[in-house]
C-alpha cells in the first residue's frame, strides 16, 4: 500500500496505491495527518490504483472530509474502481464525496 | 352525506309514524262507529222491551185505579138501595160520596123516570163542585132530561155499569172527567136508578206520570174513541203535547211499527219545537180495553247513555290516539337509535373486518412461507371465535434464525384484537435487535403492563431457533407448552413464568433445547385443549397427545398436514357447538440438509490489525480455490476483514492477546464463515444498521464494518456456544 501526496499550483493529490485494508489503515492515515492541517487549499484523491477498501480505509476519507470542511476545503475522489464505487454505493459516501 | 341520510330517514320515519296515527284513528273511529251502531240498536230494542213493560205496568196500575172506584161505588150499594125508598135522602147521599172521595167531581143518581111519582117523571139528585163550594141540586128536568142520555139508556138496557168518553167539566175546561154509570136495584131487583160519578181523570194522569223510564217522557191515557183522558200535569205546554201525540196516534196517515214482540205500537216524530226525535209508543192493553196508554220518549235521553258514550268514546280514542303518538314517537326514537345502534354495529363490524383483515395480514398465512430454503418447514393456521380474535402467531428468519411466537390475548374481540396488535408490533422490533427470547419477553412485559387500564393478560411463547446448529432458546410466559414431536412425542418443558401484562418487573428466563434433524415443534392456543362439544366436554390435552402420538407413529407427515389432521380432529369433536374460542395451531419442522464440504480450511490469529494481511491472503486463496470471480471474491474479502476486524478490535480487553479463528466452509454452492473468539459476550447482529443518508457532519467515524458484512453477506448468524461468540456468514457462489 503506497500513498504519495503531491502539491500543484496550491492544490493537493493523494495517491492512493494497493490495498487500504484495515492492515494498512494506520499508515494511510498517518500519511495523510498533514492534510488534516491545510486551509483553503482543494484536496484530490486520486483512486485510479486503489484496488480494496475496507471500513478503515472509509473512515480515514471521512475523517479526512470533515477536516477539509471545517477548513473550507473541497476533497475530490478520482477514478474509482467499480467495486470501491459499489461499496461507496452501499454506504452512502458517495453522496458525502465530491467524485470525478 | 351522513346528515342528509339522517334527515330523510327522519322524513321517513315522521311519515310513517303519521300514517300509522291515521290508520290507528281511523281504526278507533270504525271501532268506535260499529260500537255506537250496535250500541244504539241495543237500546233502540232494550227502549221497546221497557216502553212495553212500562206501558203493561202502567195499565195495570190504571185498572187498579179504575177498579178501586168502582169497588168503592159497588161497596156504597147497600146505601143508595137502603135510601132508595127516601127520594129526599138521596140528596145526602151524593152529597157524602163527593164530600168523601176528592177524585170525584160530582156524583148524580138518575131515578127511572116515574119511579117516585111525587117527584114527577124525572127526579135526579146531584152533588157537584162548584168553585171551592159543593153544591147539591135536583137536576132532572125536562130541559134536563137525562132519560135521552146515551149512558143511561145504555145503563138501563143492558144492565150494565162502565165508564164513559171524557169530557172536559162544564166549570173548569182544564178538568177532564170521565163518569162510572152503574145501575142500582130496589128491593125487588128492578133497575131503580143509574148512579153517575164523575171522576177527575188528574189523578190517572198524576200516577201515570210519577215514575218515567226518562225525564221527559210523559204518558198519556186515551179511550176507546181516541180522546184525551189524561195526561201529564199540566204544566207549561204538556197539555199540547199531549193533544199533539193523540193527534199523532188518531192520525191514521203516520207511518208506524208493531213492536218485535207484538204488544205495542211504535212511531216516531220530529219535535216541532226543537227539532229532536221522539218516539211514541202506545198498547191496546187487555186490562183497560179499549183505552190505551201511549208513552212518548225523546231521542236525546233515550240515547243520552250513547251520546255520553260517544263523548267518552271521543275522549277515550283522544286519549289513545295520543298515547300512541307518545309510543309511536318514542319507538320511532327507539327505532332510531336502534338503526343508529346497527349502524353503529355495521361501522364496528366494518371496523372488525378490518381489525380482521389487519390482524391476518399480520400474520404469517403464505404456506411455505419460505420457499428458497429448505431447512424449515412451517405451516400455521388461525380461525378466530368471534370476527377478530385474540390470538397471534408469528415467525420470521433474521440471521439465520427463526423467531417464532404464539400468544394468546385474555378476551377477544376489538380489544383482545388490539392489544393482540400491539404485542405484534413491539414483538417484531424488539426481536429485530434482540434473540434472547426472555429479553424480548421482559421488554414486552413491561410495555404490556404499563397502562394496563383493561386488565388483559396474553400468555406468549417465544422461540429461538438457531437454524445453523438446531438450538432452540425459548420463553415461556403462562402459555400451554409446545411438544416436540420427533421419534416420540414429548412435552418441551417450560418454567410457570407470569402471563404478560400482569407483574411489570417479572422476570423471565430462557430456557434451552436441541432440534434434531427433522424434528418437530408443536404450538397450540388454549382454543384446542379447550375446545368444548356439545356436552361441554374439552378436547384436552391428553387427545392431543393421542393424536401427536398416531401422527408419529404414521412415520411423521408434513407441517401441513399435521395441522389439518388436527383441525379436522378437533372440528368433529366439538360437532355443532359453537367454537368457543380462537383456535390457533402451529408446526415448525427442523429439516437442515447438510452438504458434503468440498473445502474446508482453518486460519487461527490473534488479536491484532496487521493480521489482516494474512487472513486477506487466507480467504483470497480459498475464493481462488473456489473459482469465484473476483468481484464476488472482493465482497466475500472485505465482509470477513471487517467481521474479523471487529473480533481483534473489540474482543479482548486493549494489552491482552487472544485468537480469532476463521474457519472457511464450503459446499458446492455456498462458502460459509465461521468465526469463532474467546472474548466478551459480543453479539455484531445486534448492532443497529448504519444510517446511510446522515450528512458529512452527522455521519460517525465508523460503526460501518457490520452494516458492510450484512449488505456483502447473504446471511450472518450469530451464537455463544460454550463461551465463545461464534459469528458464521455464508455466501452462495453459484
Amino acid at each position: 500500500m503506497n500513498t504519495n501526496i503531491t502539491e500543484k499550483d496550491g492544490e493537493y493529490t493523494v495517491f492512493l496505491e494497493g490495498e487500504l485494508d484495515t492492515a494498512h489503515a494506520l499508515e494511510v492515515e498517518q500519511a495523510m495527518q498533514p492534510l488534516h492541517e491545510l486551509s483553503g487549499k482543494n484536496i484530490t484523491i486520486d483512486c485510479s490504483k486503489l484496488e480494496y477498501i475496507a471500513s478503515s480505509g472509509l473512515r480515514i476519507l471521512l475523517g479526512l472530509l470533515k477536516s477539509a470542511k471545517g477548513n473550507g476545503n473541497k476533497v475530490v475522489l478520482k477514478d474509482l474502481n467499480d467495486e470501491i464505487k459499489e461499496v461507496f454505493k452501499m454506504t452512502g459516501f458517495i453522496d458525502l464525496f465530491d467524485i470525478e | 352525506m351522513g346528515k342528509l341520510n339522517n334527515n330523510t330517514s327522519q322524513r321517513v320515519r315522521n311519515k310513517s309514524s303519521i300514517a300509522i296515527l291515521i290508520t290507528a284513528a281511523a281504526l278507533m273511529l270504525l271501532i268506535s262507529g260499529i260500537q255506537q251502531y250496535s250500541a244504539r240498536k241495543q237500546i233502540r230494542s232494550d227502549l221497546e222491551r221497557n216502553a212495553e213493560m212500562e206501558l203493561v205496568i202502567k195499565s195495570i196500575a190504571v185498572k187498579h185505579a179504575l177498579e178501586d172506584v168502582e169497588l168503592a161505588l159497588r161497596n156504597r150499594s147497600w146505601e143508595f138501595e137502603q135510601f132508595l125508598p127516601y127520594p129526599d135522602s138521596l140528596f145526602a147521599v151524593t152529597r157524602r160520596i163527593v164530600e168523601q172521595n176528592p177524585s170525584f167531581d160530582g156524583c148524580c143518581i138518575a131515578v127511572v123516570p116515574n119511579y117516585y111519582p111525587e117527584k114527577g117523571r124525572l127526579f135526579e139528585p146531584y152533588t157537584a163542585h162548584r168553585g171551592e163550594e159543593i153544591e147539591t141540586v135536583q137536576l132532572g128536568s125536562e130541559e134536563h132530561d137525562y132519560s135521552k142520555n146515551k149512558n143511561f139508556i145504555l145503563a138501563v138496557e143492558n144492565d150494565s155499569s162502565f165508564w164513559s168518553e171524557p169530557y172536559h167539566d162544564e166549570d173548569d175546561p182544564n178538568v177532564t172527567l170521565i163518569t162510572f154509570t152503574f145501575p142500582i136495584y130496589n128491593a125487588k131487583g128492578e133497575i131503580a136508578a143509574v148512579v153517575g160519578v164523575d171522576y177527575i181523570t188528574d189523578r190517572i194522569g198524576k200516577m201515570l206520570n210519577s215514575k218515567h223510564m226518562f225525564p221527559s217522557s210523559y204518558h198519556i191515557l186515551i179511550s176507546d174513541e181516541g180522546k184525551l183522558i189524561c195526561g201529564p200535569e199540566e204544566v207549561g205546554n204538556t197539555h199540547q203535547l199531549a193533544e199533539e201525540t193523540l193527534d199523532m196516534i188518531n192520525d191514521s196517515t203516520r207511518e208506524r211499527f208493531v213492536s218485535s214482540s207484538g204488544h205495542c205500537t211504535l212511531l216516531s216524530f220530529i219535535d216541532n219545537e226543537d227539532g229532536s226525535k221522539g218516539y211514541v209508543f202506545y198498547n191496546s192493553p187487555q186490562n183497560i180495553k179499549p183505552w190505551r196508554i201511549a208513552v212518548v220518549n225523546y231521542d236525546y235521553e233515550v240515547f243520552a247513555p250513547l251520546i255520553k258514550m260517544r263523548w267518552r268514546n271521543l275522549l277515550l280514542t283522544l286519549a289513545g290516539l295520543l298515547i300512541l303518538s307518545f309510543i309511536i314517537h318514542r319507538s320511532a326514537k327507539n327505532i332510531s337509535k336502534l338503526q343508529q345502534a346497527t349502524l353503529e354495529r355495521e361501522h364496528i363490524d366494518s371496523e372488525l373486518n378490518i381489525a380482521r383483515k389487519i390482524q391476518m395480514d399480520m400474520i404469517p398465512k403464505v404456506f411455505p412461507p419460505f420457499p428458497e430454503r429448505n431447512d424449515i418447514n412451517i405451516y400455521g393456521s388461525l380461525v378466530p371465535a368471534k370476527v377478530v380474535g385474540g390470538d397471534l402467531y408469528d415467525f420470521f428468519i433474521r440471521d439465520e434464525k427463526l423467531y417464532f411466537c404464539i400468544g394468546d390475548v385474555s378476551g377477544k374481540s376489538v380489544p383482545g384484537a388490539l392489544v393482540m396488535a400491539a404485542g405484534y408490533t413491539l414483538y417484531h422490533s424488539l426481536a429485530a435487535h434482540e434473540s434472547n427470547p426472555s429479553r424480548i419477553m421482559q421488554a414486552l412485559n413491561e410495555a404490556l403492563s404499563k397502562d394496563n387500564e383493561t386488565n388483559m393478560f396474553v400468555t406468549m411463547f417465544i422461540g429461538v431457533l438457531d437454524l445453523p446448529t438446531g438450538k432452540l432458546r425459548y420463553c415461556n410466559a403462562g402459555h400451554e407448552h409446545p411438544f416436540i414431536i420427533g421419534q416420540k412425542v414429548r412435552a418441551l418443558p417450560v418454567k410457570p413464568h407470569l402471563p404478560l401484562g400482569v407483574v411489570d418487573d417479572m422476570i423471565y428466563t430462557t430456557q434451552e433445547d436441541f432440534l434434531a434433524k427433522g424434528e418437530m415443534v408443536f404450538l397450540y392456543t388454549d382454543g384446542l385443549t379447550e375446545a368444548k362439544d356439545m356436552k361441554h366436554e374439552q378436547f384436552g390435552l391428553k387427545r392431543v397427545e393421542s393424536v401427536l402420538e398416531t401422527f408419529v407413529e404414521q412415520g411423521g407427515i408434513p407441517t401441513e398436514a399435521l395441522i389439518h389432521t388436527i383441525s379436522e380432529k378437533v372440528a368433529a369433536f366439538v360437532g355443532d357447538a359453537e367454537q368457543s374460542d380462537d383456535l390457533t395451531l402451529l408446526a415448525i419442522q427442523y429439516t437442515p440438509k447438510e452438504k458434503p464440504i468440498v473445502l474446508h480450511e482453518s486460519l487461527t490469529l490473534t488479536n491484532k490489525v496487521s493480521e489482516i494481511t494474512k487472513l486477506n491472503t487466507f480467504v483470497k486463496s480459498a475464493t481462488t480455490a473456489l473459482n469465484l470471480e473476483t468481484d464476488l471474491a472482493n465482497k466475500i474479502k472485505l465482509a470477513v476483514e471487517e467481521a474479523v476486524t471487529n473480533c481483534i478490535e473489540y474482543a479482548y480487553p486493549v494489552g491482552t492477546v487472544g485468537d480469532v479463528v476463521v474457519d472457511i466452509e464450503a459446499d458446492d454452492s455456498t462458502i460459509r464463515f465461521i468465526i469463532t473468539d474467546s472474548g466478551a459476550d459480543f453479539d455484531p447482529t445486534k448492532v443497529s444498521k448504519a444510517d446511510t443518508t446522515l450528512s458529512v457532519d452527522e455521519r460517525p467515524i465508523g460503526g460501518l464494518g457490520v452494516f458492510l458484512v450484512r449488505n456483502l453477506m447473504d446471511s450472518i448468524n450469530y451464537e455463544r456456544i460454550k463461551g465463545k461468540n461464534v459469528l458464521r456468514m455464508e455466501k452462495r457462489y453459484s
